[in-house]
């Protein structure tokens, strides 16, 4: 389930802008402050610092369900990491800073800790929340400090020798929710497009896309005939209820995907929504890409808005 | 603006406490304000010291002795070069700040010291980063380089931060050690991590002995010593003449009557 928001709700209904063929709704991404931390992992090679990523940033999609949204930034090389080991650098976003911490420290103690020859380091400097604080307490009593440049390691003693952890991560104001809709014939044809943009989008710094594989199906509006719902699916976007609801689809959509963009700050976010776009486009409209349109509640929620035509220009 | 100096206009008799010769003391004082600050003894600067320059952020005694005792102590800021020798606690209780000396140094250099770097060209007497008598606490943070070698129980005590010695180092080095690293690229003495509790001694050489509460637990690749080698090599001359650290190395846990939760590494 998405974030609850009325997608596509456009200022302008005619498309002004055409790439490849593919209509640019006159609309914006409606994005929200959010708190942040980027966390580098190394291990003996990429792949055990990718096994360990990958545990830490699964079942992190949307902060409704979740309690953060994380993914993979990156992969680093040995001259990147402070350990001089390959690793792999995660960005994490959650609603609070209290929120932030409460999942950093849960995640990385199962999913890092627990991960062959990990060890774990923090990648951005910022407002400190716990990363070994506590952790180190799984020592028992065994675990040493090390102050190292000004930081403050912990050496946790493993069956594979040792954990190193810092103390502290930093955590920063962030963006989270940019997004855009490719509105394609079916769903072959919104899938390639999408995937040509989580490739393009991939090589920016300080964005993740959270969903399974950066993309996703299932938008949402806010509320629901069901009160205990706080949201439901998007029927306006989807294709199979055109004629039953107020559908916002031509008659030429047969599925629409979603990207949604998660950054350290909107200058990121910015750049990533263009790579993503104009990588989605393509496709054009001749490989059946007919429209791209983003998700917003009107401008009066969120802080930050991305419009696809500034974004574009 | 020149570096403020005060040349020792002659030898010594006796032992002077120079403890108020630090850049925060002089900073804004002119030259005539220096000369008539008091020094124990019933003596003023001007007895002892020709005075120039002006800076008095980068403060410079010249010709100085063993005799001048708690050079640098308690300073905070700035930079003191000593040309010459100094005696006992130098840079005692330091706050921040650079000493450098280009001699050796006497017992207890760098004792309960803070922050900041301490680095001796020679050699340093006992206690090095320890506790002063009767202290539970020696060195909490900071830096102590000796490019010489060091006396008996180098960080007696010692809280954390790291001592470089590119020398030896005499008996029971890193004894009742409560945190923090040592570092002695040349031979220990005996008994070496006396009663350690925690903190780390790390080696060059093998000890020719140790106490009998340290245990082996075998060869290990430790990556906090990659992060101390970067470390070094990132603040350049002098730490880099440390590197390379060793990675991989012998552990010996203990002291086993303190807990054993300290060690003593071994480059393998």
């Amino acid at each position: 389930m998405r974030k609850p928001r009325n997608a596509g709700a456009c200022l302008q209904p005619e498309a002004l802008m055409q790439i490849n063929g593919v209509a640019i709704d006159d609309t914006f991404a409606e994005a929200f402050g959010m708190r942040a931390t980027r966390l580098v992992i190394t291990a003996l090679n990429l792949k055990w610092a990718l096994h360990a990523a990958r545990a830490l940033t699964g079942f992190a999609t949307s902060v409704i369900g979740c309690g953060c949204e994380a993914g993979i930034e990156g992969e680093l090389s040995t001259e990147e990491t402070p350990d001089g080991r390959p690793g792999v650098s995660v960005l994490l976003f959650a609603v609070s800073g209290k929120e932030l911490a409460k999942q950093v420290e849960r995640r990385v103690g199962q999913c890092v800790l627990t991960s062959p020859t990990s060890a774990v380091f923090s990648g951005i400097e910022g407002e400190p929340i716990h990363l070994g604080r506590n952790l180190r307490f799984f020592g028992d009593g065994f675990q040493m400090s090390k102050m190292i440049g000004g930081r403050r390691y912990w050496r946790i003693a493993v069956m594979d020798g040792e954990f190193l952890c810092e103390e502290s991560a930093g955590m920063v104001r962030a963006v989270g929710g940019g997004n855009f809709l490719v509105l394609a014939t079916g769903q072959a044809q919104a899938l390639e497009a999408c995937e040509r943009a989580i490739a393009a989008m991939s090589g920016v710094q300080g964005v993740i896309m959270p969903f399974p594989g950066g993309i996703v199906r299932s938008g949402s509006k806010v509320g629901s005939k069901y009160k205990a719902l706080m949201a439901s699916t998007n029927d306006a976007y989807c294709p199979t209820l055109r004629g039953a609801v107020a559908s916002r689809l031509s008659p030429a959509i047969g599925a629409v995907l979603e990207i949604v963009i998660d950054g350290l700050a909107d200058a990121d976010v910015r750049r990533a929504m263009r790579a993503g776009i104009l990588a989605a486009c393509t496709v054009g409209v001749a490989g059946g890409v007919q429209q791209i349109s983003a998700g917003n509640y009107g401008g009066k929620l969120g802080q930050f808005h991305f419009r696809l035509h500034d974004i574009l220009q | 603006m020149s570096a403020r100096i005060l040349t020792l206009r002659n030898a010594l008799q006796t032992d002077v406490d120079a403890s108020a010769l630090i850049p925060e003391c002089l900073r804004g004082l002119t030259d005539a304000a220096i000369a008539s600050l008091p020094l124990p003894g019933k003596l003023r600067v001007a007895d002892l010291f020709d005075i120039g320059g002006e800076d008095s952020e980068h403060l410079v005694l010249r010709n100085a002795t063993m005799r001048l005792t708690h050079v640098g102590a308690r300073m905070k800021t700035g930079m003191v070069r000593v040309e010459g020798d100094c005696g006992p606690c130098t840079g005692m209780g330091m706050r921040g700040g650079q000493i450098l000396v280009t001699g050796s140094a006497g017992a207890y250099a760098g004792c309960e010291m803070r922050a900041g770097i301490l680095e001796i060209e020679g050699n340093v007497g006992d206690f090095a980063g320890s506790a002063l008598p009767g202290n539970k606490q020696g060195m909490r943070g900071g830096i102590v380089i000796v490019h010489g070698n060091a006396g008996d129980r180098v960080g007696d005590r010692m809280r954390r931060g790291l001592i470089l010695v590119a020398g030896d180092a005499g008996d029971c080095c890193g004894a009742r050690m409560l945190a923090g690293t040592v570092v002695v690229k040349g031979k220990v003495g005996a008994l070496p991590g006396l009663a350690l509790k925690r903190g780390s001694l790390l080696l060059d050489f093998p000890p020719a002995a140790l106490p009998v509460t340290f245990q082996d637990s075998g060869e290990h690749q430790l990556l906090f010593l990659t992060l101390l080698e970067k470390d070094l090599r990132r603040r350049g001359e002098p730490f880099a003449r440390f590197v390379p650290l060793p990675t991989r190395v012998r552990r010996y846990c203990g002291d086993l009557a303190t807990g054993a939760t300290g060690e003593i590494l071994v480059r393998t």
